[in-house]
């Protein structure tokens, strides 16, 4: 199952801001489930790598502790038409990807 | 590691098993070990120490750490770390002291990227958060408290 990731980024001057809105819940592990008593199993991302122009730029490690749907937003020197990718994977294994073209 | 994204390489099916086993040799495609130490850590400075090998921060005004001073949501707090005024930023982390698992993101830095992070986390309480960058091999750390109305863990 991919994840999915909805990306912008914009240049102003050389420098670039890439935002990125991810859906994902986010489960953190310590969260219970009152009916039964049990933690809702842990499920949330962990490796997120963005890259420009293949390129590796930001390599970002999260825990459970970032909000559920996250919002990241990073900087990076860059010019119009470069093409930036966004690569993420959860500890459950599911991975999922995504390129723009800056404008 | 290597045997572990070959094992992975394998499960894959056909095509794909192929692909990742001959990207092997340029580990760019794979994507980087998680540190579960440092993420597993109790206590803000043995997580710096897991992350960084270092604990202690000096404080920094050229840190822009921009927090809410009331979060009516736990659970969703925007956090801004702008330390593009310092030169030679390796990495910025963001902690939440009193949180179960202090450590709550790490960014990496390396080429075009500037050091800058903005993003959203959870926290369980009123409590200070901690933006560390690590820049030139040192560390330098920016502090605000947050009143956290709603808890956002656990609950």
């Amino acid at each position: 199952m991919s994840i999915k990731i909805r990306m912008r980024g914009k240049v102003k001057g050389d420098v670039a801001e890439v935002k990125a809105l991810i859906k994902h819940k986010m489960e953190s592990g310590a969260r219970m489930n009152k009916k039964t008593g049990k933690p809702y199993p842990a499920e949330f991302i962990d490796v997120v790598d963005v890259s420009i122009n293949g390129t590796k730029a930001v390599d970002a490690q999260w825990s459970g502790a970032v909000s559920a749907n996250p919002y990241m937003g990073v900087m990076m020197k860059a010019a119009k038409g470069d093409e930036v990718t966004l690569s993420l994977k959860d500890n459950t294994g599911a991975t999922g990807s995504q390129t723009i073209k800056l404008r | 590691m290597k045997r572990r994204s070959f094992l992975k390489g394998t499960l894959a099916t056909g095509a794909a098993a192929v692909a990742v086993n001959a990207s092997l040799l340029t580990p760019s495609t794979v994507l980087a070990d998680w540190n579960k130490k440092a993420f597993n850590a109790k206590a803000p400075e043995d997580a710096l120490n897991a992350a960084f090998g270092m604990s202690n921060a000096t404080a920094s005004s050229d840190i822009d750490l921009g927090a809410p001073a009331i979060a009516e949501n736990g659970a969703v707090t925007p956090i801004k770390v702008d330390a593009t005024k310092m030169a030679g930023v390796e990495s910025i982390a963001i902690l939440a002291s009193k949180n179960p698992f202090p450590f709550v993101c790490e960014y990496s830095f390396s080429g075009p990227a500037l050091g800058y992070v903005s993003t959203r986390i959870k926290m369980g309480e009123t409590q200070n958060v901690v933006a560390i960058v690590k820049a030139g091999g040192k560390l330098y750390k920016a502090e605000q408290e947050v009143k956290v109305t709603i808890g956002g863990c656990g609950g």
